[in-house]
């Protein structure tokens, strides 16, 4: 590397090459600025974007796909939801409370800039072991940056998953998910018409902070890493509040051509970004920029990532109403710029022109790589093993009472109840189920969110845990009768620099593509965070997805526990391939040569949905739970949770695996729990769409009881206390976070 | 024809509970929701105050300290002071006993985090404009969702407050630290009322009960009694 090819904001030196021969000169400084952010991973997904095209977004009720703020499903004859998640990792293990915190303001500004009221919030937490208690901070004060956003604004955080795992220590995964509600002729684009055009901009003044942001976000943690505090962004929900009801109130009045949020790269990438969409060039003039701090260089202010902000695209006779708009709302707002005929991005400061680059250079002509592949290779194991499936070796109770103990077994109720989950009262299943349900209040219609983003069978076989990952999301969506109808998703990985990383990834992209595409999901938009790797550790394949289905009638719901005694329980689904591998008990025993991860049975799993629908429909259930993480005893534990005494009594036939019968997470299954009445119903409607059910006991107080035969026909029980199993399921995470002084 | 009484939500900047109350007060006969502005310095012809939860000016400072300082807030006192009905919710509350409406203060919850779970409760005093439904000692099941709910006053105001039978509502399992489990209070004259639990919540229900709608019944009712009392009087 020569000296002059040295970046001063970290471009690689072949990157920097190919934007002086692009150029036919030197950048110069604010240039170079630009095209570090625009040319970043994160914003130019070069990286991915081309095993992106894998993903189908196309459905009937696909409104808005890949390439706006978020994707926009139809759900009722005039409302369509906006929903996306994005990943906020670096900023989150650098300053956990602010890096959280506006995880979740940019998230929903995303969300508000379609034209849609924000309505649900979900999250994804993936950190290290709790032992260390870098750990315990670092957890402890992202779920407070969450909360103090969410609860803030009034969007509630309804759900959402956490995983801890070694291997995430130093990069800890932060993915929020929102969903908002727009009428169908009242959503926003960041396309712009082919009209002249000013750039507004409106909300939060400029400030240092997050400037570079995105670069900082685009490469790997290393050890010296403690001075990018200055790159964290800072939240400040009360103004986010106040810029979203002056956005949606102008979107409302029609006032505004396009609207991208300044988030990633702030000013410059929203500019950029949507005059490339419209074959036009933008001209911005930084002096109008409203400033926190007048000392700012224009590259400071084209690359800071202060939070809170709008760039909207507007005719000129409507901005005085705008002006008026924000000036009611006591947000800054100011004419900044204008499109251009000429497709370059001009930066201006007054007279002085301090950029200008063709728009294509920085969009279209970005660098694209396919980087190489390499498969894995599998860690040798020793010689001696033995499979977790061997039955006998291990007592199944004391596998259960570790699953329960671990914070990943444990109930998440220390998380959820420091979120606002009900502000808004839609929300018609609160956290302690696997998916978040939300009633539109249109034709009694509601959606259901399912989050999954388990990555233990992903490091096991990333194609087919992939696959898991989509299959499981269904299966949630379907024990509350809902059918998906769109999937966003937020792909965390490593360095795709390393063959093995990139291998990962196009495996699991293409699991995610086949399953979407077999169930006719469209995948309306998306995220990638690259580079989640430090000291050259990266962090296993982490997709995680969110799905959501419509519920035709949200007054057929039942939750997913209950307190009622004398209940039938029964078994609806697959019992195809029941194999441990890459399962909750696969991760807790670690065996060198675990199962394969197990095969989606695609054809029930189909055949779910329409099961269910007809049964929440005749009213026969109290309760339906999937079977999830840890298998049918955990899921046994959960569905009876509604009462702090009630238990089980099952009676099971001849087990050939009881691992396998117990500890399954295999996709596809459904518990449920019913009046005894309306078992002939039930059996009835399972024959009819060919879903195998079997009854499996009853619900009892103060019991728990689980017979069966071994394989050679021995008889079995598992006894246990259902309030001391429930005593360790509340106490695991939040044992661990209470004990503190 | 069921008169219809104009019962006032106040709307703050950052105030997040004002479209769910809203909601709320349309379930009720007789009881019309309107908008107030914090910059309002008029009563009008309002009946009653409802003063939402959220997160008044982002909270950033003691909590309710800017709202209760916001012009609104002298009428808020002088129709208080006239013995109409106000209710304060979570925010609400805060901001009436900053305000120095209601005796007490809020402090941040033993357990430094926000809670947002349900709570089992009791009602003691339903001699306020939002609790004549209720018997004394009724259980009600109602969600907490504050960071600052941990109700503190001084001891000899404390006895006081008791003794005259000002406490309105006690946590069954005190969930954050308030002193003799006080969830929720009136003043002296039994027209102003600050509930930490958010009745607004619970005014419709897939599942549970809808305990909450009983306090703006509630509200029906009082009004209702007034209005024909007040007409008996002119006759």
């Amino acid at each position: 590397m020569t000296a002059d090819t040295v970046s001063r904001f970290k471009i690689p030196a072949h990157e920097m090459e190919r934007i002086k021969s692009l150029l036919g000169r030197d950048p110069n400084l604010t240039e170079e600025a630009v095209f570090s952010a625009l040319w970043s991973e994160h914003c130019s997904y070069k990286s991915s974007r081309i095993h992106l095209r894998k993903f189908s977004s196309k459905g009937p009720r696909v409104l808005m796909g890949p390439g706006e703020n978020a994707g926009v499903v139809r759900v009722t004859s005039r409302t369509g939801i906006a929903f996306k998640m994005e990943s906020h990792n670096h900023p989150s293990y650098i300053e956990p409370f602010q890096g959280a915190a506006t995880g979740v303001g940019g998230i929903l500004r995303d969300i508000f800039a379609m034209g849609a009221r924000p309505v649900a919030l979900t999250n994804s937490l993936v950190f290290g072991s709790l032992r260390q208690p870098r750990q315990l901070t670092l957890f402890r004060r992202v779920v407070a940056g969450i909360a103090a956003y969410g609860n803030s604004i009034g969007v509630p955080t309804m759900g959402g998953e956490v995983w801890f795992d070694e291997r995430y220590a130093k990069n800890i995964l932060v993915n929020a998910f929102a969903l908002g509600l727009v009428a169908e002729d009242g959503i926003m684009s960041a396309v712009p018409p082919p009209k002249p055009l000013l750039a507004v901009y409106v909300g939060n003044k400029t400030g240092r902070d997050g400037v570079s942001g995105a670069a900082m976000a685009s490469r790997s943690f290393t050890d010296g890493d403690t001075d990018l505090r200055p790159q964290v962004q800072v939240a400040d929900p009360f103004v986010g509040k106040k810029v979203m009801e002056a956005t949606l109130t102008i979107i409302r009045e029609g006032l505004a051509g396009a609207i991208q949020d300044m988030g990633a790269a702030g000013l410059t990438s929203s500019s950029v970004e949507m005059a490339a969409k419209a074959g036009l060039g933008i001209e911005i003039d930084v002096e109008k920029v409203p400033l926190r701090d007048s000392s700012m260089e224009p590259w400071e202010i084209l690359l800071s990532e202060s939070q809170e902000r709008m760039l909207l695209l507007v005719e000129e006779p409507r901005v005085g109403r705008i002006m008026d708009i924000a000036r009611e709302s006591q947000v800054s707002a100011a004419v900044v710029g204008r499109i251009i005929s000429d497709p370059v991005f001009r930066v201006r400061k007054g007279e002085t022109v301090f950029a200008e680059v063709p728009v294509p250079y920085l969009t279209d002509q970005a660098p694209l790589y396919d980087r190489p592949a390499r498969a894995r290779v599998p860690a040798p194991s020793p010689s001696a093993h033995h499979s977790p499936s061997e039955a006998g070796r291990h007592s199944i109770v004391e596998l259960f009472h570790r699953l329960l103990d671990h914070p990943n077994g444990g109930s998440a109720e220390w998380i959820s109840r420091q979120f606002d989950f009900e502000v808004g009262t839609r929300t018609l299943l609160s956290p302690g189920h696997d998916v978040a349900v939300v009633d539109l209040r249109e034709e009694e219609h509601a959606v259901a969110i399912s989050m999954a983003g388990f990555s233990h069978p992903l490091t096991r076989d990333p194609g087919r845990g992939a696959m898991l990952l989509v299959a499981k999301c269904v299966t949630d969506l379907a024990a509350v009768g809902a059918w998906p109808v769109g999937l966003t998703d937020c792909l965390n990985f490593g360095n795709p620099e390393r063959p093995e990383t990139m291998s990962d990834f196009v495996l699991a992209v293409s699991g995610i593509a086949d399953a979407t595409k077999r169930l006719g999901i469209p995948v309306v938009s998306g995220n990638v965070s690259f580079y989640n790797e430090t000291d050259g550790i990266s962090i296993p394949p982490t997709p995680i997805l969110a799905t959501c289905g419509l519920l035709s009638d949200r007054r057929r719901l039942v939750p997913g526990r209950t307190f009622r005694a004398g209940l039938s329980l029964a078994l609806a689904g697959t019992s195809h391939d029941l194999s441990l591998g890459g399962s909750y008990l696969d991760w807790i025993l670690d065996e060198p040569e675990p199962d394969p991860v197990p095969q989606v049975d695609w054809e029930t799993l189909a055949r779910l949905q329409p099961f269910m629908s007809v049964v929440l429909a005749g009213r026969t259930l109290c309760a339906s739970r999937a079977i999830g993480r840890g298998g049918l005893l955990r899921s046994l534990l959960q569905i009876v949770s509604g009462g702090t005494t009630l238990g089980v009594a099952l009676s099971l036939p001849r087990l050939d695996n009881p691992l396998q019968t117990f500890f399954s997470e295999a996709p596809g299954r459904i518990l449920l729990a019913f009046e005894p009445e309306h078992a002939p119903f039930i059996e009835q409607s399972a024959r009819e769409f060919g879903i195998p059910l079997r009854t499996i006991g009853i619900t009892v107080p103060h019991l728990w009881n689980i017979r069966y035969q071994d394989r050679d026909g021995r008889s079995k029980e598992l006894s246990d206390s259902p309030e001391q199993l429930k005593r360790r399921y509340s106490a695991s995470l939040a044992g661990q976070m209470e004990e503190l002084p | 024809m069921t008169p219809r009484h104009h019962v006032g939500i106040i709307r703050f900047p950052g105030t997040n509970c004002d479209l769910d109350t809203w909601e709320a007060i349309s379930l009720v006969p007789g009881l019309v929701p309107v908008w107030v502005s914090h910059k309002e310095k008029n009563s009008g012809d309002l009946a009653a105050i409802i003063l939402p939860g959220g997160f008044s000016y982002g909270d950033y400072f003691r909590t309710g300290a800017i709202a209760a300082r916001s012009p609104v807030m002298d009428l808020v006192g002088d129709f208080a002071q006239k013995g109409h009905p106000v209710l304060g919710i979570c925010n609400g509350f805060q901001i009436l006993a900053e305000a120095g409406i209601l005796p007490g203060t809020l402090l941040p919850n033993s357990g430094r985090t926000f809670l947002c779970q349900e709570e089992s409760l009791v009602i003691e005093n339903c001699r306020t404009p939002f609790t004549g439904l209720f018997d004394p000692g009724t259980p009600v099941t109602l969600p907490i969702a504050h960071q600052e709910g941990r109700f503190f006053i001084d001891p000899d105001r404390l006895q006081d407050i008791e003794k005259k039978g000002q406490v309105l509502l006690r946590y069954l399992n005190n969930p954050n630290g308030s002193l003799r489990e006080i969830a929720g209070l009136t003043n002296v004259t039994g027209n102003v009322v600050g509930l930490m639990p958010h009745p607004e919540r619970r005014s419709s229900s897939l599942f549970g009960r809808p305990d909450g709608l009983l306090f703006f019944q509630s509200l029906a009712l009082y009004l209702e009694r007034q209005s024909l009392r007040t007409l008996s009087e002119a006759h």
